[in-house]
């Protein structure tokens, strides 16, 4: 916006103070000195305030998500410079389960692949995600979290939305990856009890593994303080070399530079949702989709090369 | 299903009239009684009115005589009024749901009983998957005595069924209620000059509007399902959302502080949120409703922010 319209904005928005007019509406009818798009998001700012907004039963609030996008195209292209193969390998319609590798304390890794997605796929979609239930305690992150398209990690929630026919990412690396020490980095972490492959083969939903690599060395830590993440309530307190040092700065990411590769959809409807309860198919398929992970791990860490530069 | 006969408790209440009034309009239902110490809110036609405490042995005299087929358990407390202690409540929504039941025994005519519960037996947690199924209640901790109670009442239907196989026991798990006019803690909420809110929390909300509310007691009483069934408005609305739609303002309060704030305002003169209610504005609830629509045979006509904007219309003409 250059001055002249901003001055012009500013001159319409008085006069129509000064002639008694509330706020919104003044706030209107400056909006028509500004060029369309700026209009057309104070239009969308206003709405927001009148409660006017969509919003599905999940608290997942597209508009939301589109006003923060350019905060994480930022991340994806300049930050991390998001590297990505094999987007067209997740299907574009149907429920569709995602499973990658976890790293990190706050979900950054479901936000790049979700503009992986936006990004690179022919017909994009906005994946929902799972997050471990400890962020939804605190304030803003839960409400921003839910509103982007995360829920709490819950089965029930899971398989909910598969019926719908959605684009679900899992993290079955869980707590045990968020937590893990800098040393132990894209070494994959036991899948807990198999509890996606379950979902998976209840909804009939096909499996696509996803390798990140990047993401395990935004916060690199080093130690933990068990005491103050029990004052906390939190699964662990982490060390890295800004946080907790830098204060509030050390929530910062590294800028490392990432690789995501979506890998060939493993089918599992063929099982039949009584194949659920198959135990010894579950651990199967679960450590066949782990080993898949592990192996583009590597792969793409050496095609990446150097980590931050 | 022609000429049934049913009694509803705490017919008083403005659901419990608004009840009565519906039933005396259905062509299938050919007796309606009501029992409650307070009178109907609206005039009946021929609703016999007993006036009667629930927790007095002497409802075991008045209700056999009557002859009822189906009894509609209306009267639970889900809030302490102004003039009522919170051991009042506990005392009309345990002991009287006991005598409630002590006199089911002695109507030979029972087939069904309609329960309007809660589905504040869920709680509203962090951690709660985001719709909670019907068999979805041991999950968390009882937190508050409203739970508690609910929970009590919950199991005395459930004791008194298995032992009553010739009757049919419906528990209906409403979440709050809203519509025009009605007094309910989600109305009364937004009826403050500012809300109250959790700053940094935006949970979600869920609500049944009334129509609803009474539509889903109606096709339970004429459909009777064994067991517990959600009842609630399709959807769920951001708490932020919903205090924008009712054209008020909220008032974020950091979440230590939430407690002495909201007392404060209490000792003033402004109305309180129960712990139920205060739980529900930190983490929201959300229920599954499909058992409602595919057993019962009811499927709500509103959505949940249908309903609130429902209200807010209705509460903007009266203004």
């Amino acid at each position: 916006m250059n001055q002249s319209t901003a001055i012009a904005f500013m001159r319409r928005l008085r006069a129509g103070l000064d002639s008694g007019l509330e706020l919104p509406e003044a706030l209107t009818r400056g909006a028509t000195a500004l060029p369309g798009d700026a209009r057309e998001t104070i239009a969308r700012i206003l709405d927001r305030l009148d409660g006017e907004y969509p919003e599905d039963e999940w608290g997942f609030d597209e508009d939301f998500a589109e006003l923060v996008e350019p905060f994480f195209a930022f991340l994806y292209e300049s930050w991390w410079r998001v590297g990505v193969e094999g987007a067209e390998r997740v299907p574009a319609h149907g429920r569709v389960l995602l499973t990658a590798n976890h790293a990190g304390i706050l979900p950054w890794d479901a936000t790049m692949i979700s503009m992986a997605l936006l990004r690179e796929h022919p017909l994009p979609r906005h994946p929902r995600f799972l997050v471990l239930d400890w962020a939804f305690h605190l304030p803003w992150v839960s409400s921003g979290i839910r509103k982007v398209g995360g829920v709490v990690a819950s089965p029930f929630n899971a398989l909910r939305l598969l019926e719908q026919d959605q684009l679900l990412a899992v993290f079955p690396e869980g707590v045990k990856g968020t937590g893990k020490a800098f040393s132990e980095r894209y070494r994959l972490q036991r899948f807990g009890r198999g509890g996606f492959v379950e979902i998976a083969l209840r909804t009939g939903a096909p499996i696509v593994p996803v390798a990140v690599v990047g993401s395990e060395e935004i916060y690199p830590k080093i130690a933990d303080i068990p005491p103050v993440a029990r004052m906390l309530g939190a699964p662990f307190f982490p060390v890295t070399p800004t946080f907790p040092w830098l204060g509030p700065l050390g929530i910062v990411p590294l800028p490392s530079k990432w690789r995501i590769e979506f890998l060939e959809p493993i089918e599992t409807a063929s099982y039949g949702p009584e194949a659920a309860a198959d135990r010894a198919l579950v651990l199967e398929l679960s450590e066949q989709v782990r080993g898949q992970i592990q192996h583009a791990l590597y792969a793409n860490l050496v095609r990446r090369g150097p980590a931050f530069i | 299903m022609a000429g049934r006969r049913v009694l509803i408790t705490g017919v008083g209440s403005q659901v419990g009239s608004l009840l009565a009034a519906q039933l005396e309009r259905d062509p299938d239902v050919e007796y309606v009684a009501g029992l409650d110490t307070r009178r109907p809110r609206l005039r009946l036609e021929h609703t016999e009115f007993i006036d009667a405490d629930i927790r007095d042995p002497e409802i075991g005299r008045l209700i056999p005589r009557t002859g009822v087929d189906t009894i509609v358990h209306e009267q639970i407390v889900r809030q302490p009024g102004p003039r009522m202690s919170s051991r009042a409540m506990h005392d009309i929504n345990v002991i009287g749901t006991l005598q409630l039941l002590a006199v089911c025994e002695r109507v030979p005519t029972l087939r069904t009983i309609v329960v309007r519960g809660s589905a504040g037996v869920y709680g509203a947690e962090p951690q709660a998957p985001q719709f909670f199924k019907e068999e979805m209640t041991r999950l968390f901790p009882l937190r508050t005595r409203f739970q508690r109670d609910v929970a009590e009442i919950e199991n005395y239907f459930e004791t008194y069924s298995r032992r009553h196989a010739g009757v049919s026991c419906t528990m209906l798990r409403y979440q709050p209620a809203i519509g025009p006019g009605m007094r309910t803690q989600v109305t009364r909420y937004l009826s403050q000059p500012v809300c109250p809110t959790y700053m940094g929390f935006d949970p979600r909300i869920q609500l049944v509007h009334i129509d609803d509310a009474l539509g889903a007691i109606g096709a339970a009483v004429r459909n009777p399902v064994p067991g517990t069934v959600n009842v609630a408005c399709p959807g769920t609305i951001g708490l932020a959302r919903m205090i924008r739609l009712a054209g008020k303002r909220a008032l974020p309060i950091a979440a230590p502080f939430f407690g002495a704030v909201t007392s404060t305002g209490q000792r003033l003169g402004l109305d309180s949120q129960s712990e139920d209610f205060q739980r529900l504005l930190r983490y929201g609830r959300g229920v599954d409703t499909r058992r409602l629509t595919d057993e019962v045979g009811y499927t709500p006509r509103l959505s949940t922010a249908d309903g609130v904007e429902d209200w807010a219309r209705h509460a903007k003409a009266a203004a």
